[in-house]
């Protein structure tokens, strides 16, 4: 890479270099600062543990949670071509947000059946709110489709 | 293996997956994790003060603003950390995958942030609500992890920073879409199983599509290629804005457990305010802290000591002493906060009994009979404050056991677990 491919708008070439160099350099303070803290805190065992969620995680990431979107992506770009892409793109949207959603109230249902430190802790009825939640997402993104087309097939009358 | 990860690079690539919205949701993916860095630093160093450490005790609530935050962007990096690995996810595909050392520490930097970022976001998650299912401490790890990522961060930002620089600003584009050579094209488009029979091989176009894997490809590739720029930007668009409203959702349908003006929207954290004994909830019980005799013992007495002078007061002097009555929020490390209202006796006219000079700083055990926060110490600056009190009262009523009674510390500005319930004994410390 050229020096001025490596500077972008505003930054000249020496600039960048300088930043990178700061930024990789504290980056790697961090690690170390970060694992020797960790070596002082946790013994081998839990330390190898640690790598071994970190590991788990991105394989969670890459390997499993990755390819379904991909696959819901194929699926959708099929869709597109019969639905209107924008009613493609809304519907996709109140998925994702209610998989969110999903991902942070399914924890909570479960740790729910395990004795919970008191009342105040988890109080609520998680999984009938997911419930509901998911119903109210759909009427919302039900809802927002029709405005949605009733707009653009007011528009195209127009034009 | 180079046509596969090529041909999984083709089969990625969206709109949405360019260097200028990966610049735009690391923007705020960055700032999410700085913030949770400075605050949980600022929580760490509270219950872990280095010897020099003085801390503001004004306003009142700054330990619940800066928890609750802490806490609130913690989930939104949830929504934010998902969008970002969306938007890149074709990298992971990338032919030849090392090119040298300086790519492998890149690639290494990258798998280091995305490991340590999802399982810091997780485990800070489920702490929340006290479910800990890993086989390690979280306290100790969610610190160390912490210097992991802003470290993995900043390298990462480092190695990138030609692009970030280049798609920083909108007016500078969205970046290339994905390109590939011509060799490259070839191989993503060569039969995907070679036995076409010979005389079909010299068909222009013909391919294998036989098998589950060229079926898929083939119906892959009849999905329109090619969009107008349009409908490219209608999809960047709509990522974003999906981006915002899942961002949007999992903050204003948590945050109301840190943040009263929110608290009508609270439907999935994994605590309400204004529940629990006296309206205030609780974090470890009376029952769990095994101080329910204690506690209750009808000669229960506050000893006050600095070197060899002693003091003694039961609940009833306490009570007789001049009363003050401040409102204070109980905010924990987890990031639920409540504010409430306590009178009792102020610290600072408490430890002038025992000749304790200006700057004195305390070390305050409780009834409990074990837990890392059983003993602690409060600096100079919390036994100095005017609204730290020996509570006696909340909310107009005798503290319930849960609250602390017979007695318990509020201070302005402190994490929960440092302001001690069921006193036992104040000792000033030189």
């Amino acid at each position: 890479m050229s020096g001025r491919e490596l500077s972008g708008p505003g930054m000249s070439a020496r600039t960048m270099r300088l930043t990178r160099t700061i930024l990789i350099g504290v980056g790697v303070l961090g690690l170390v600062l970060g694992a020797v803290v960790l070596v002082s805190k946790q013994d081998l065992p839990a330390i190898l543990r640690v790598a071994a969620w970190m590991l788990g995680a991105i394989i969670l990431h890459d390997a499993i949670l990755s390819p379904i979107v991909f696959l819901i992506g194929v699926v959708a770009r099929h869709a597109g071509r019969r639905v209107s892409k924008v009613v493609l793109m809304i519907i996709q949207g109140g998925i994702v947000t209610g998989c969110l959603l999903m991902l942070l109230v399914v924890p909570e249902i479960y740790a729910k059946t395990l004795p919970i430190a008191n009342d105040t802790v988890l109080p609520f009825d998680y999984a009938a709110r997911l419930g509901f939640m998911w119903l109210g997402l759909a009427v919302l993104t039900a809802g927002v489709c029709v405005v949605y087309l009733r707009v653009a097939g007011r528009r195209n009358v127009v034009r | 293996m180079r046509r596969l990860l090529l041909t999984l690079q083709h089969a990625v690539a969206a709109p949405t997956r360019n260097p200028r919205l990966a610049v735009v949701i690391g923007r705020l993916l960055g700032l999410a994790f700085l913030v949770c860095f400075g605050t949980g630093l600022y929580s760490h160093f509270l219950q872990e003060p280095l010897p020099w450490m003085h801390f503001p005790t004004f306003p009142g609530n700054l330990y619940q603003f800066t928890q609750g935050i802490h806490i609130t962007a913690g989930i939104a990096c949830f929504p934010l950390i998902l969008a970002k690995l969306y938007t890149v996810f074709p990298n992971l595909f990338e032919t030849p995958p090392i090119t040298g050392i300086g790519s492998l520490l890149a690639r290494a930097s990258i798998a280091v942030f995305v490991g340590a970022s999802l399982v810091e976001i997780t485990i800070g998650l489920l702490n929340t609500y006290q479910f800990y299912p890993w086989p390690f401490g979280f306290r100790e790890v969610h610190f160390a992890l912490s210097f992991v990522i802003i470290g993995s961060l900043a390298i990462h930002i480092g190695v990138k920073l030609p692009i970030i620089a280049k798609y920083w600003r909108k007016r500078d584009g969205y970046g290339p879409a994905l390109a590939f050579d011509d060799e490259e094209r070839a191989e993503i488009n060569a039969p995907l199983v070679d036995v076409l029979p010979a005389p079909l091989q010299k068909v222009p176009g013909a391919r294998q599509v036989s098998g589950l894997t060229g079926r898929l490809f083939r119906w892959i590739d009849a999905a329109p290629a090619e969009q107008p720029g349009t409908a490219t930007s209608t999809s960047r668009r709509g990522f974003l804005v999906t981006v915002g409203v899942g961002v949007a959702a999992v903050v204003v349908l948590t945050a109301g457990q840190s943040f009263a003006l929110l608290r009508p929207f609270n439907l999935f954290a994994p605590r309400v305010k204004g529940i629990g004994p006296q309206a205030v909830p609780v974090n470890r019980t009376a029952v769990a802290a095994q101080v329910t005799e204690t506690a209750m013992a009808p000669d229960w007495a506050l000893t006050l000591g600095n070197g060899s002078r002693t003091l003694s007061f039961s609940r009833a002097e306490l009570l007789a002493m001049p009363q003050t009555t401040v409102d204070l929020p109980i905010a924990c490390v987890e990031g639920w906060s409540q504010m409430a209202t306590w009178t009792g006796v102020r610290l600072n006219e408490l430890v002038r009994r025992v000749d304790a000079g200006q700057g004195a700083a305390l070390r305050i055990t409780s009834l409990e009979k074990e837990g890392g926060y059983r003993v602690t110490q409060m600096g100079s600056e919390y036994v100095g404050d005017d609204n730290t009190l020996v509570a006696l009262t909340l909310n107009g009523e005798t503290l319930d056991i849960d609250h602390g009674y017979p007695a318990r510390m509020i201070a302005p500005g402190r994490p929960g677990v440092l302001q001690t319930k069921w006193l036992s004994k104040l000792e000033v410390l030189s």
